[in-house]
């Protein structure tokens, strides 16, 4: 049980006799299954601190914890390369990396390879990272911390099988191992396997009964599923264990607004809003705060929101948030001209943004670009639509990440689609499978080409997509109302056997 | 709640997306190709390597995810049409029976190349540019979902 025997092991017996000076080897695997060099004590109680913290989802509670480490010990690359990939905080990200690369040569070799791995991965140099991945997976076979973190970079990559297969690695090393098991959770969620996710999520509320986060995931398991009376069960049932884990009441918030509750789900909000960890949360509840107006069609409101968020945005140099209120108010405006002078807006502040990593500009950007043309599309604006089809093609070709390629195929299968040409709208579109905008088109396009078949089984996808985003709010709520179907998934009640 | 999800701002894809790597063995310089290159020689029309070494092509099963996209996207054939290509070609094609077999074939027959998933490379074995791309690159020509 790799959370609460760290938890056990770290703050209750290590943290203390490490502090007190107590010389443990300076590289070895330890009892967490990872290499760990470092110099200092001190920074390795932090470091498995951090881990232990970040594995409950006491995600601030890790990330200072490894702030703690490296001031510890500077030269501590492992603890560099942990803060480079899992802060929330840009700049850090790149300070953090660099750091990791200049301390590399005082990591032992399994730190070297994940110094190497992650690094790279932040670059976008995607082959020798993964070549580092897979060299120290294979090195280093036995150690599961390992394998829970290829599993959550995989996971980032949207490799949800592979990702799978490595969390179901590190249970078998350790079927204690809590952590691993909420995640391979999620996996199978993310692949609709609910019967086989919520057997798994069943054995991590086991394996952490006395820990918020376990109940915290069962109930966004739940609501992704489309059970939300469960789900508003378990998010309770973690704030009852702890009212302190503010992502619960922000689950809260979110399964009445996909309930249709707004005004409670508001109120719900509002209540975690004080205690949001940093700016960055604080803003993007903020967005699904303002998209609850939406929901009511009340758009004066809405507007007023977004716009108050985007001021926030803009004073706490977050400029990618600020460009998505602009772009989120975009999609629900009924006069094409507001819509495109909005979306017009949020490309500027893209352009004038500095301080935020060009990886999230360009994927702001290609949003913004996706929604413009989904907007000329619908507003029969084909010249503005292939224009800027276009620019989203040249920002596809010189950018290194998969979700402007995503955004890309969107809209090339949206204008592949007004041309009617439907079996290349096909192709393009369900390349854009988590977009409810595609998603929409794709059940469209399937029909024109005869096949019911993945007609019906995207529009069943659709139905249940249970996200709280603004897309989802503008599309999935009337694609129910006017196909009539439910929200929820229905999933045998079987259990599930693990045979590893 | 799931730690990474905190970190996700942009929303995830449900349905993987499949990127298919083309490899060689580590002696092997060629390290780029054009798709035109790449179909002649995946066909077995091209037989040697500039360095006069002869090619070995490693292939899997026409119903693995890999394959799948090769057929479509390289030898723009359906699964029979690749099988009568199998037969047609003793020597010069390979086939193995799991991506394990075909990483441990590329990195040990000299000549050799094959396709893998991008996720599953090592060290032990080349990446080959396909018109100028990597895997994972934007406009790379071997990915399907």
């Amino acid at each position: 049980m790799i959370s609460s025997k760290l938890q056990k092991l770290v703050l209750s017996i290590c943290a203390p006799l490490l502090l007190c000076g107590v010389s443990p080897a300076l590289n070895r695997p330890g009892s967490i299954g990872l290499e760990i060099t470092t110099k200092s004590p001190q920074a390795r109680a932090y470091f498995e601190s951090g881990l232990a913290k970040w594995q409950t989802l006491y995600s601030e509670e890790g990330l200072a914890n490894w702030r703690k480490a490296v001031k510890a010990d500077p030269d501590f690359a492992l603890a560099h390369i942990f803060l480079a990939n899992f802060s929330t905080d840009p700049a850090e990200q790149i300070q953090e990396r660099d750091r990791a690369l200049s301390t590399r040569k005082f990591a032992g070799p399994e730190e070297q390879l994940i110094v190497d791995w992650i690094s790279n991965a932040n670059e976008a140099h995607w082959i020798p990272a993964i070549q580092a991945m897979n060299e120290a997976l294979d090195r280093y076979h036995d150690h599961k911390q390992l394998f829970w973190m290829a599993g959550m970079w995989l996971t980032g990559q949207q490799q949800w099988g592979r990702a799978t297969r490595f969390y179901e690695r590190a249970i078998q090393l350790d079927p204690e191992f809590a952590d691993a098991w909420n995640s391979v959770a999620y996996c199978y969620a993310r692949t609709r396997q609910f019967d086989k996710a919520f057997v798994a999520m069943k054995r991590y509320t086991e394996l952490l009964p006395n820990e918020p986060n376990p109940q915290d995931s069962f109930a966004e398991i739940s609501r992704m599923a489309g059970r939300f009376d469960d789900a508003l069960a378990h998010y309770h049932a973690s704030l009852k264990i702890d009212p302190g884990f503010v992502m619960s009441q922000i689950g809260i918030g979110d399964t009445y607004a996909l309930m249709g509750d707004e005004a409670r789900a508001r109120k719900e909000y509002d209540l975690a809003m004080p205690k949001a960890p940093n700016k960055i949360l604080a803003s993007q509840w903020s967005l699904q705060m303002a998209i609850t107006w939406v929901r009511e069609g009340d758009y004066l409101h809405a507007d007023q929101a977004f716009r108050a968020l985007a001021a926030y945005a803009h004073r706490d140099g977050l400029g990618n948030i600020e460009a998505e209120a602009y772009r989120s108010m975009a999609l629900y405006q009924e006069d094409h001209g507001s819509a495109m002078k909005l979306l017009k807006q949020a490309e500027a502040v893209v352009h004038e943004t500095h301080n935020v990593p060009k990886l999230l500009l360009d994927q702001e950007l290609a949003s913004i670009l996706r929604t413009r043309i989904e907007r000329a599309v619908q507003d029969k604006d084909m010249a503005v639509a292939e224009a800027d089809l276009k620019q989203l093609g040249q920002l596809a070709s010189t950018s290194s990440d998969g979700q402007v390629d995503m955004f890309y195929e969107g809209a090339a299968g949206t204008l592949a689609f007004a041309r009617g040409q439907y079996a290349e709208a096909v192709d393009h579109l369900k390349e854009e499978d988590r977009n409810p905008f595609s998603l929409e088109r794709l059940v469209d396009a399937y029909k024109k080409t005869g096949d019911k078949k993945q007609a019906d089984a995207v529009a069943d996808e659709l139905a249940g997509f249970n996200e709280p985003v603004i897309d989802q709010a503008v599309v999935v709520p009337q694609f129910r109302k006017a196909h009539a179907l439910a929200p929820g998934h229905q999933e045998s009640a079987r259990e599930f056997r693990y045979e590893w | 709640m799931y730690p990474l999800l905190v970190l996700m701002v942009c929303l995830g894809i449900r349905c993987e997306a499949k990127q298919v790597a083309v490899i060689v063995d580590k002696s092997n310089s060629v390290g780029a190709l054009s798709t035109a290159e790449l179909t002649k020689l995946f066909k077995c029309d091209t037989r040697k390597w500039p360095d006069g070494r002869n090619i070995v092509v490693v292939v899997r099963d026409p119903s693995t995810p890999e394959m799948k996209v090769a057929l479509q996207k390289l030898y723009k054939m359906q699964p029979e049409e690749f099988n009568a290509l199998l037969a047609a070609h003793h020597t010069g094609l390979v086939v193995v029976h799991s991506e394990q077999e075909l990483l441990k074939s590329v990195e040990s027959i000299p000549g050799a190349i094959g396709l893998v998933d991008v996720y599953s490379i090592n060290g032990r074995v080349n990446v080959v540019k396909v018109d100028g791309k990597l895997p994972l690159e934007p406009g790379y020509l071997l990915k399907g979902n």
